[in-house]
């Protein structure tokens, strides 16, 4: 694929959309009972945004139909998703093969069941390296190291002979981190990514994500039910309810001016346990 | 637990298949048409009127040999299978309640007999010890026991750890009345499928013993041992083996069906310990 | 430079790590297996109280007078007591002699060498077509899970799995050696009268032999590879960019092939156990025949010497499928 090693950022000048959602519909093709009801964002080049829903929401469907990994019964059956000027309805496999990894990635909740078991953390990461950016075996384990210490891992040649069962969930979700980022995608989708860490090792991975952000242009969406972790980091939020988009706004506009009674709930919730800490923090950021 | 059995289409066909070959063990002497012991000039004779399946190479004739045969085959199978169940299960159920020295010693003593070859020990044991079908049946059925014992171990180390059983011992219940009233009923629905499957295994190496001559001599009839002297009359009679292996297959896939049978039936209580059993062979180290 | 020393460390570490996995797999084993040599031993010891057999009828016959009995028992060691008899026989085992035959006198060693060497390749021969067509009709079925490709292949193995090694034998026999003539029925020619006339004599019983282990390994294969297939790190894999054939074999095939490979374990005491029944049908002069013939003529040592040797390789077949396993899936060595 033409897809340079480069941030993604130097490659348009203008910041046409990298990812851009329009109107999708997905349904069980075996009931016919549709789930997510027509859902629409542009991601430009360094943007971030955030998607919010309880369980069940569809925010984690939509973004499957991004990366072209739905559920065998599930299909997009109306709306279309463009990727990197791509419509990935015409995608072939081998075409997927191309952009996965190398224009787009995704890391999860969980992160030691999306690692092989029986592989070492970093030759895993290293296997992406050499395939998708074809170097040769002894430079991709140096470059594993870099990725390792760039996602703030202490001790990475030690980390890189590791198997999954030995190491934490802060350090697992960093090493799921650099596997995805390896082959320099240009969106990353961050789903329920911090959910299952305990508060401090989520504040440290999302500031690892701003970090990312920042230094190589990589553009976020970020899935969460949590408001505060959307609230730290995006620029634009989606607030969704039983596969409906019931707010879309930018970040301030969503958390200070809500206008659904679902978005006020979850605001509401939010400042018994203190929310107002991060309501100033991404105005400061975005300043 | 039969009626669920039975209404399996499954079920339903293993349980008529065995019912017609215990039937055929049962009555088949007394149908046989000709003294199934008689020799005759009439030697390898193609199927005619008079020899509805033909004579052998002493022209005895087939059918009445196959139908006389069938008792030693079938007797010896289930004979096989409760030998087993006793060398197997009571010290399977014993282990879990008497203390590590006999805990070890049984499971060392399992572990060895999984590591024998079968039919190797029990042709050259009986051979050893005299030929005779007591001591086949008794050599088979010791080796077929560590199903039996596994399985019923299974079954009271769960029974065990259980609270109920605790508070009945706490209440003061005596160990004979625990192992009566709970062990057993939970080792009922494992115990059948194993009993199931090992008739099956019992059934092909009685068999596969007949074949070699050992345990019922010739000139008696087994289904095994008519296969053996039609090996040597191939050229003349290419289609001789055709009944006994049908019917040596059809037994065996009929045990087997039946196995499936209840194991399908009894949900998680058959399930459970098989599976328990398929995760420790001795191949990872037994545990 | 700074490249090179974190090169070095990593390898370092690898190494270390390699080795204590290695060590951890064979310390398990080995623990089982030690106490299960002995406790095999000792029974196929106590075989000769058992039987009540003794070398003075099988070489003197009947007509012994009481002298020449007990010299020929004093000069097999049968004069001292049991456990003395057994200590200096387990010894001569762990120096690799197996005693002499209670029929000629020979080293049993000596007579269990040649039989050996055939059921050997035989054995071999049926877990090389066992364990290739496992692996083909299973990964195959799995792959194409739910068509009727995987119903086709589940319900062949379903059926080769219930037909017993001496029918496969006989048909086998009639299908190829009589009627199409393609094989040799019977016999054995040494490898060094020629690769084909060696190859073709021990083709049809490793076939035989082999069903039992194909069913097996297919089965297990298949069942592991579905499982693997539903897990979240084939997921990983394709968001990576990895493309299918590389996230088979490199991902879902290393974490799948465990159960098939343990089979293994369980299914090879059944190879030698089948060449008893294997080496009489296709009349090969084997390892499975000496122990039958030895058997009927009441030659206590070579029936033990036969058990042993199966034993310890039994034992070390075991220990590489371990050690395989613990290399191919280490998460599975944690009881998974």
């Amino acid at each position: 694929m033409a897809f340079a090693a480069s941030p993604a950022i130097t490659d348009s000048p203008v910041a046409e959309a990298v990812l851009s959602v329009r109107d999708v519909h997905i349904r069980d093709q075996v009931t016919g009972r549709e789930i997510v009801h027509g859902i629409s964002f542009e991601l430009e080049p360094g943007k971030v945004v955030g998607i919010v829903g309880e369980s069940g929401s569809g925010k984690t469907l939509t973004c499957r139909a991004a990366l072209g990994i739905l559920p065998d019964q599930l299909e997009v059956y109306a709306g279309s998703i463009t990727l990197a000027g791509h419509d990935i309805a015409e995608l072939s496999v081998k075409q997927w093969t191309g952009l996965r990894g190398s224009t787009i990635s995704a890391v999860f909740q969980d992160p030691s069941s999306y690692l092989n078991p029986s592989i070492q953390v970093g030759p895993q990461i290293a296997e992406v390296i050499r395939v998708k950016k074809k170097v040769r075996r002894r430079e991709a384990r140096d470059q594993v190291l870099q990725l390792l210490r760039s996602v703030r891992l202490r001790n990475p040649e030690s980390v890189y002979s590791q198997y999954t069962y030995e190491l934490s969930g802060g350090m697992l979700q960093r090493v799921l981190i650099a596997a995805a980022i390896a082959a320099d995608p240009k969106v990353l989708i961050a789903d329920e990514a911090t959910t299952a860490l305990d508060v401090i090792v989520q504040a440290e991975i999302l500031d690892l994500l701003a970090d990312l952000r920042e230094r190589t242009g990589l553009a976020l969406v970020v899935v969460a039910h949590d408001l505060a972790v959307v609230a730290q980091l995006c620029d634009e939020v989606l607030v969704i309810r039983q596969g409906e988009v019931v707010e879309h706004g930018t970040t301030a506009d969503v958390l200070y001016r809500p206008r659904h009674e679902y978005t006020k709930l979850l605001i509401s919730e939010h400042e018994q346990y203190g929310l107002d800490r991060f309501l100033d923090a991404p105005q400061r950021e975005r300043a | 637990m039969i009626r669920r059995v039975l209404a399996l289409p499954a079920g339903r066909i293993a349980v008529g298949t065995l019912s017609a070959i215990v039937l055929l063990a049962i009555f088949g002497s007394a149908l046989a048409p000709h003294n199934p012991l008689a020799t005759t000039s009439a030697q390898l004779r193609h199927v005619s009127g008079g020899h509805l399946l033909g004579t052998d190479y002493l022209g005895r004739d087939t059918l009445s040999r196959l139908l006389a045969g069938s008792r030693a085959s079938i007797v010896g199978a289930i004979e096989v299978a409760l030998i087993a169940f006793f060398v197997g299960a009571i010290p399977g159920i014993l282990s879990v309640y008497l203390g590590r020295v006999f805990e070890w010693l049984t499971l060392r003593l399992v572990d060895t007999l999984i590591a024998l070859p079968f039919l190797l020990v029990a042709v050259a044991v009986t051979a050893l010890l005299g030929n005779g079908m007591t001591v086949a049946l008794l050599v088979v059925g010791v080796l077929l026991g560590p199903g039996f014992y596994r399985i019923s171990r299974a079954a009271a180390l769960t029974v065990a750890r259980s609270q109920y059983v605790e508070a009945a011992q706490i209440s003061g219940a005596s160990l004979s009345w625990i192992v009566r009233s709970h062990v057993v009923s939970k080792v009922l629905p494992p115990i059948s499928v194993t009993m199931a499957s090992t008739v099956g295994t019992g059934f092909v190496v009685v068999s596969s013993l007949s074949f070699l001559g050992i345990g019922v001599q010739p000139p008696a009839p087994t289904w095994g041992g008519m296969l053996s002297s039609d090996l040597n009359y191939l050229s003349y009679q290419p289609w001789a083996p055709v009944a006994p292996a049908l019917l040596i297959i059809a037994t065996v896939w009929a045990c087997n069906l039946l196995a499936d049978a209840i194991r399908d039936v009894s949900g998680d209580a058959g399930r459970v310990f098989v599976s328990a059993r398929a995760k420790r062979p001795l191949a990872q180290g037994g545990a | 430079m700074a490249s090179e020393e974190t090169g070095h460390s990593v390898t370092v570490a690898m190494v270390r790590h390699a080795y204590r996995t290695l060590l951890k797999n064979l310390a398990r084993p080995i623990a089982i297996f030690v106490p299960v040599f002995f406790v095999a031993t000792f029974a196929t010891f106590l075989l000769r109280a058992l039987s009540g057999l003794n070398p003075a009828r099988t070489q003197l016959g009947q007509a012994a007078t009481p002298v020449e009995i007990n010299r020929l028992e004093a000069s097999y060691g049968l004069d001292r007591g049991f456990f003395a008899q057994y200590g200096s026989w387990l010894s001569g085992v762990l120096h690799g002699n197996l005693g002499r035959s209670w029929s000629d006198g020979y080293p049993v060693s000596t007579l269990i060498r040649d039989g050996l060497t055939i059921s050997l390749t035989v054995a071999t021969l049926a877990l090389i077509i066992g364990v290739t067509f496992g692996l083909i009709l299973g990964a195959l079925a799995a792959v194409r899970r739910t068509t009727w490709i995987d119903r086709g292949i589940t319900s062949f193995l379903s059926v080769i799995s219930v037909i017993p090694a001496f029918v496969i034998g006989i048909v086998l026999v009639e299908v190829v050696a009589v009627e199409l003539k393609l094989l040799p029925s019977a016999g054995f020619i040494p490898f060094s009268q020629g690769f084909w006339p060696w190859l073709s004599h021990l083709l049809l019983p490793a076939l035989a032999l082999s069903f039992g282990c194909m069913s097996s390994v297919a089965r297990q294969l298949r069942a592991g590879l579905i499982g693997a297939f539903r897990e979240n790190y084939v997921i990983g894999a394709i968001v990576r960019g990895l493309s299918p054939r590389r996230i088979f074999f490199r991902h879902v095939l290393r974490n799948g092939v465990g159960p098939a490979l343990a089979v293994l374990g369980l299914e090879f005491p059944a190879l030698i156990g089948g060449s008893v029944i294997v080496e009489t049908i296709f009349a090969l002069a084997g390892f499975g025949q000496f122990a039958y013939t030895s058997a009927q003529t009441g030659d206590v040592p070579a029936v033990q010497g036969v058990l042993v040797i199966s034993i310890v390789l039994v034992v070390t077949f075991n220990l590489i499928v371990n050690l395989i396993l613990g290399r191919i899936a280490p998460a599975a060595q944690r009881g998974v």
